[in-house]
């Protein structure tokens, strides 16, 4: 111990000298802030979703109203779910443009991610309004409530990205996502294909699961 | 992390301002000093010193709370506060003290610790950072608005169903409880993503994860307990918003709805929550008692990963909240093991702690007292908690002031002590002068004293069955004699607290007159000791170069070959010297975490009154945050954007990175 | 291309990420995947009487499909396949967590019993 004393600077100046006192890697783990930050935030949406998931698989036999089965159009909400499949594939397709620098082919993609995601949430607003209209209204029973509260809670998430992405495209015509901003819109890009991974569960959980 | 530049970039106050308005609302604020300073500041010892100063605010007023309590119950049949009165009271001083006063302690020790003890320039999101402040304060203050706007929640802190529905509650009290706790919640949880981003991603050179302080380990923990605790309280919350305000069914036992899915979220939730409140008192005197025993702690590596190992284990004994509930055998048998389970990991510390004091060379200064403090206290109030963990007893327990005795011996004889002793430990770093020694002893031994007086006698009281939450008892059950102590107590333990703040400004007027304090008044171990007191808004120039565990106290003494300690440098040669800072990037400050968070408790008070001020707190919300974004993160030199929470430049690549640096990669995927 | 940038920093390392041009052939096979056990999902809803998930199995065999669309959207579209194991293991963290609690908190609602309807 007494010996390596010798070898290292004690004193505070001498750390100014050391070879990697000015290195330029920006961080640690070489991962950047915003990335590791966003996947923080995801892992904590999976305990928010959880916990809704299992409040909708507590509660999903109503003691009164129509019950889920009755009233579940799989064949549209197939489609639908599709659709925001689909989505995430034109997502990362705007993510590899925006990386090989190619701004007009990421514009395409993102706006078709927020074209497909807007159609998503048509289909959401048009389900629910066939399902108020079958007698199936927030307040109606305990499944009401759990299912209403999760998918739309989801669809709330969706919403939010269709704005992020409609942002993206208006920042980057304005020049404002220059090539080395890229990851700007893979961070995007992990919160829309998140929120599809949620969907995918929802679908199997809530829509297929028979009772 | 790129923040050390050669060419000379401006500090905030630079001057270089060109009115430039990236959304035409607001010029850059560059106050460094005055009251604006603080409000746009993005600085973490700042918005740390802020959490605190909050917390101390929202401690005086959880604590006039606890002295109406303590004189309601000084004698039987109390008349000074009604039934419905005493319900909101203790409702507020349990939320306040949670969630007000002990949670942001911890985040203000965070704020203000993390970034010096790893050797970084600040946060990783520092305008994150403000918005998290702005939003616990907000948030604070819009539940306890509710006392001037129709009365206070009276639900109990944990709020049971279905006791929090309309029917029972009809004022809008648990609304504010419900939508303050939303706020403050999303305050935590992006403090929880800014600091462990931090930790993970801003070390000095190094610094690898296994020579970290301890606190920094401790206080990382309990950000990931945030991190995955906050979304479960969040998502309750939600469905308690959307049963009072909307008519849903969660809680609706007529609709068939099963109030223990309250109980579960909120356990699954406050349980780790407990430990998040406690791991960074943990910390505090894990870096004190070192200090001032000379020794180094004893078993770093236990310490950590017992903190880690409570991080895990805190995930699965929330039921033991819950062994009244009928939750069934077979559940009540796990949890009750899974509780004596934790117990381990914690008597490890308490284990480390005294080891580590045995054959030091003790100095009981008032940092240390608060340190023995803590680890005492907590030991009565730890081995009380493993009595709870058998469901038999417990179950006798439940509801009596037994537990009342047991949470406030871990969190205010744990925590709090911690806390008090972190505030004597680390007032002349942040604020330049020392806290008086004789008063800081004096303080230490009163709030001893009244801590023991209050709480010691609620065992008796709770073992004889005197029930939590009943506004008055009867006379002639043996209650008075111990009720009468407790009240005592609870002044003498106020009295303490007043001590403390007095303390405060007495130390500074006589500061004036004594020389200033150094880097390192109390000699201790780790490079926050280093800088200059108190801490200049750059941190460290240069960044130090770390070797080992306890760096800084291994620049000042080396070890003799038969193992003595050996000064080898004088403070004075090793600290670092304030330098004017020219050359060093700092992040800018920004009005726009201040709106964002003024957004929130605009649309909540809205959510309770009129959807259209909902309306309009929305839109404040989304109109800050394009600020934000378009606002550059700093904005004196437009071309530098690497280190906001919306910008990056990856120009690093691995090649150009020193052997050192790859050393702390590898820990780094280990951990 | 119209390249709007008015920085010329070259594209350079994106944390492992997508490089190459080729990587978007990937995508698109990793979508037709997708679709593909879509289908077999909203098969088990069309034909509840085929073989392979008759009866008791059509749960079991719907959670499969689903966490294999999950994890191939979280490797290949979120690039966990290519980045670094860290952010693997933070989310794992999360993810895990959930799980593990979330099916403890049910248990003891005895929600997996024949014949629970709460």
């Amino acid at each position: 111990m007494a010996e390596s004393l010798t070898s290292r600077p004690t004193l505070a100046a001498a750390d100014a000298q050391q070879a990697n006192a000015h290195i330029d890697a920006d961080t640690n783990t070489g991962i950047s802030n915003t990335k590791l930050g966003m996947w923080l935030f995801l892992a904590s949406e999976c305990l928010l979703f959880g916990g809704l998931i299992t409040t909708y698989l507590l509660y999903k036999h109503p003691l009164e109203g129509p019950t889920p089965h009755e009233i579940f159009d799989i064949p549209f909400t197939s489609t639908s779910s599709f659709v925001l499949l689909m989505s995430s594939l034109t997502m990362v397709l705007a993510v590899s443009a925006i990386e090989r620098g190619e701004h007009q082919r990421m514009r395409v993609w993102i706006g078709a991610t927020a074209v497909l995601g807007a159609t998503f949430i048509a289909g959401q607003i048009y389900e629910f309004t066939v399902f108020v209209r079958e007698g199936l209204g927030f307040t109606t029973s305990r499944f009401s409530s759990a299912f209403y509260t999760l998918t739309g809670f989801h669809g709330i998430h969706v919403t939010i990205g269709i704005i992020m992405l409609v942002s993206l495209v208006l920042l980057s015509l304005r020049g404002k996502i220059p090539e080395h901003r890229a990851e700007t819109v893979e961070i995007v890009g992990l919160y829309w294909h998140f929120v599809d991974v949620v969907w995918v569960v929802i679908f199997a959980v809530v829509y297929l699961i028979p009772s | 992390m790129a923040l050390t530049e050669d060419r000379p970039l401006a500090l905030p106050s630079g001057g270089s301002d060109d009115g430039y308005t990236p959304t035409g609302v607001f010029t850059r604020p560059t106050a460094e000093t005055g009251v604006r300073s603080w409000f746009t500041t993005v600085d973490h010892k700042k918005i740390g010193i802020m959490y605190g100063a909050a917390a101390i605010f929202f401690l005086i007023i959880g604590g006039s709370e606890a002295l109406l309590i303590r004189m309601q119950l000084w004698a039987p049949r109390g008349t000074l506060l009604s039934a419905n009165l005493y319900n909101q009271v203790y409702t507020m001083h349990g939320t306040t003290m949670v969630f007000l006063v002990v949670m942001p302690i911890g985040a203000a020790f965070a704020n203000y610790l993390i970034p010096l003890q790893i050797g970084a320039r600040d946060v990783a999101f520092p305008r994150i950072n403000a918005f998290s402040f702005w939003a616990f304060l907000f948030g604070g203050v819009f539940i306890n608005s509710s006392w001037l706007l129709g009365g206070g929640a009276d639900g109990g802190w944990f709020m049971y169903a279905p006791n929090s529905g309309v029917i029972f509650s009809p004022t809008h009290g648990i609304d504010f409880w419900n939508l303050g706790l939303i706020i403050t919640g999303i305050a935590s949880l992006t403090g929880a993503v800014n600091l462990i981003v931090t930790v993970l991603n801003m070390r000095a050179p190094g610094m690898t994860l296994m020579r970290m302080p301890i606190f920094t380990w401790m206080a990382l923990v309990s950000q990931f307990l945030l991190l995955f605790a906050i979304p479960v309280l969040t998502s309750a919350q939600v469905l308690l918003m959307l049963d009072r305000g909307f008519h849903a069914n969660f809680f609706n036992v007529s609709k068939g709805a099963n109030p223990l899915l309250w109980e579960h979220l909120f356990w699954i939730f406050g349980h780790p929550e407990v430990y998040l409140m406690i791991l960074p008192a943990f910390g505090l005197v894990s870096d004190i008692l070192p200090t001032f025993a000379r020794k180094p702690i004893f078993g770093y590596p236990f310490i950590v990963f017992s903190g880690i190992a409570i991080g895990f284990m805190g995930w699965g004994v929330w039921a033991h909240h819950m062994f009244v509930s009928g939750i069934g055998p077979i559940s009540v048998t796990t949890f009750s093991l899974t509780t004596m389970f934790i117990a381990v990991p914690t008597g490890v510390k308490i284990l480390n702690w005294t080891a580590t004091m045995w054959g030091g060379k003790l100095k009981f200064s008032s940092p240390m007292l608060f340190s023995i403090g803590l680890v005492t206290m907590f030991t009565i109030g730890g081995l009380s908690g493993v009595m709870h963990s058998v469901a038999p007893m417990d179950s006798q327990q439940t509801d009596t002031y037994f537990i009342v005795a047991h949470f406030h011996y871990v969190l205010f004889g744990g925590a709090f002590f911690g806390f008090v002793g972190g505030f004597y430990f680390y007032w002349p770093k942040a604020f330049g002068y020392m806290l008086n020694e004789s008063l800081g002893k004096a303080n230490f031994w009163l709030m001893l004293l009244g801590f023991n007086l209050t709480f010691a006698p609620m065992h008796v009281l709770g073992l004889q069955g005197m029930s939590r939450r009943i506004y008055t008892y009867d006379p002639g059950y043996g209650f008075e004699f111990w009720n009468k102590v407790a009240t005592i107590g609870a002044f003498t333990l106020a009295s303490s607290i007043a001590l403390f703040v007095f303390n405060i400004f007495y130390s500074r007027a006589k500061a004036k007159n004594l020389p200033p304090v150094g880097p390192d008044p109390w000699d201790a171990r780790t490079i926050e000791w280093m800088i200059p007191s108190p801490t200049p808004a750059y941190n460290f120039d240069p960044i130090p170069t770390v070797t080992r565990v306890d760096d800084f106290w291994y620049r000042k003494y080396g070890e003799t070959k038969d193992g003595k300690l050996v000064r080898i440098a004088s403070t004075a040669e090793v600290a670092q010297q304030r330098t004017d800072g020219k050359g060093i990037h700092l992040p800018s400050p920004s009005y726009w975490p201040l709106v964002l968070a003024f957004g929130l408790p605009i649309a909540a008070y809205g959510l309770i009154f009129s959807l259209w001020l909902a309306l309009v707190g929305a839109i404040i919300v989304v109109g800050a945050i394009y600020g934000w974004v378009m606002e550059p993160p700093d904005d004196p030199d437009k071309a530098h954007d690497d280190h906001g929470p919306d910008a990056h430049v990856s120009d690093g690549g691995d090649a150009a990175v020193p052997e050192t640096v790859d050393a702390v990669k590898e820990v780094e995927t280990v951990g | 291309m119209t390249v709007t940038s008015h920085d010329n920093v070259p594209t350079t390392v994106l944390d492992g990420a997508v490089k190459d041009y080729s990587r978007d052939k990937v995508y698109v096979l990793t979508a037709l995947f997708l679709g593909v056990v879509t289908l077999v999902e909203i098969a088990t809803y069309a034909f509840p009487d085929f073989p392979v998930w008759a009866d008791e199995l059509v749960v079991p065999v719907l959670m499969i499909l689903m966490a294999v669309k999950f994890f191939t959207i979280v490797y290949v579209f979120m690039h966990l396949k290519f980045d670094k194991p860290i952010l693997t293991k933070l989310f794992y963290m999360g993810l895990v967590l959930a799980v593990l609690v979330y099916i403890a908190m049910l248990s003891t609602f005895r929600i997996w019993y024949h014949g629970h309807h709460g």
